[in-house]
């Protein structure tokens, strides 16, 4: 399941994507906290959509992203 | 809303009680929050500062400054005593889940608490913070976990400003910095801007979130 940037701001052209909390292979859990986002003036920590394994980065740290965009892949 | 008006602190340990609070706040295990407080002098970075922005690391030296990692967002900043801040703990999930708009609420506050001291406070979209005359007065840094705020804002009323020099603060080059005392000519009393400060916020907030309606 492709796991993507939720809306989190009507201005996110500025969005970072800073840190990955977990690595690839990694369980994750619902809810739980795997990547922190940088806005202008803000950082947002992205929770995961679903239970499940990371399997595949798709967004590297310090990329930019937009909302909708895929960020990783949970299987 | 419950008011935490903390008088002087030390950063760390305000940063302490807010990730105390926010846990808390996340769990539902207490309501909205609005912590109010003076720090003793620190840098803070945010998450995309860059060391570079220090500019004259042998002032901090000499004056005791510690500069302070931090997970909010933004550059770089400086605090003191007579600079107000303060640190709203609210969850946006109960009002509406956009960031740019919570911090476009921020800054309403501090024109509106300006305007009411005389101060000609503005906000641009293009450009984040709180000005007056082209120098910055105000400055936003915030954090969201779970849709739940932390960090915020600080702006300057009575505190020497004279630390920023050593800073590009919020990571811009020559940048002028304001504070409400050098405005005005004279300082105002704290407690008076603290009183409005929380006043204003309940009522921006009510005003922009239509009375904490689920968005």
């Amino acid at each position: 399941m492709e796991f993507r940037l939720p809306e989190i701001s009507q201005d996110s052209e500025n969005t970072i994507l800073t840190l990955w909390h977990v690595t690839e292979g990694e369980k994750v859990a619902e809810g739980e906290d795997i990547a922190e986002v940088v806005t202008d003036k803000a950082t947002f920590d992205v929770p995961a959509p679903r239970d499940g394994i990371l399997t595949k980065i798709i967004k590297r740290e310090g990329e930019k992203i937009v909302s909708g965009e895929v960020l990783g892949i949970i299987e | 809303m419950k008011i935490y008006d903390l008088g002087m602190t030390e950063y760390e340990d305000v940063l302490k009680l807010q990730s105390e609070l926010l846990v808390k706040r996340i769990k539902g295990e207490i309501q909205d929050l609005l912590i109010v407080t003076e720090h003793k002098p620190v840098i803070t970075h945010g998450r995309i500062a860059e060391e570079s922005s220090i500019i004259d690391k042998s002032f901090l030296k000499k004056n005791g400054i510690s500069v302070v990692s931090t997970g909010r967002g933004g550059k770089i900043t400086y605090h003191a005593p007579g600079q107000l801040v303060i640190y709203p703990i609210i969850d946006l999930k109960l009002k509406k889940r956009d960031i740019s708009f919570y911090i476009d609420v921020l800054e309403k506050v501090a024109v509106s608490v300006l305007n009411r001291i005389e101060v000609p406070a503005e906000r641009f979209f293009e450009k984040r913070g709180i000005w007056v005359e082209n120098r910055k007065i105000g400055f936003i840094g915030i954090a969201v976990k779970k849709w739940v705020t932390y960090h915020g804002m600080a702006v300057n009323v009575n505190n020497d400003i004279t630390p920023f020099g050593c800073i590009d603060p919020c990571g811009e080059k020559n940048i002028k910095v304001m504070s409400v005392k050098d405005y005005l000519g004279h300082e105002v009393e704290i407690s008076k801007v603290k009183d409005i400060f929380v006043e204003e916020f309940a009522k921006v907030m009510k005003e922009e979130y239509c009375s904490g309606v689920t968005v």
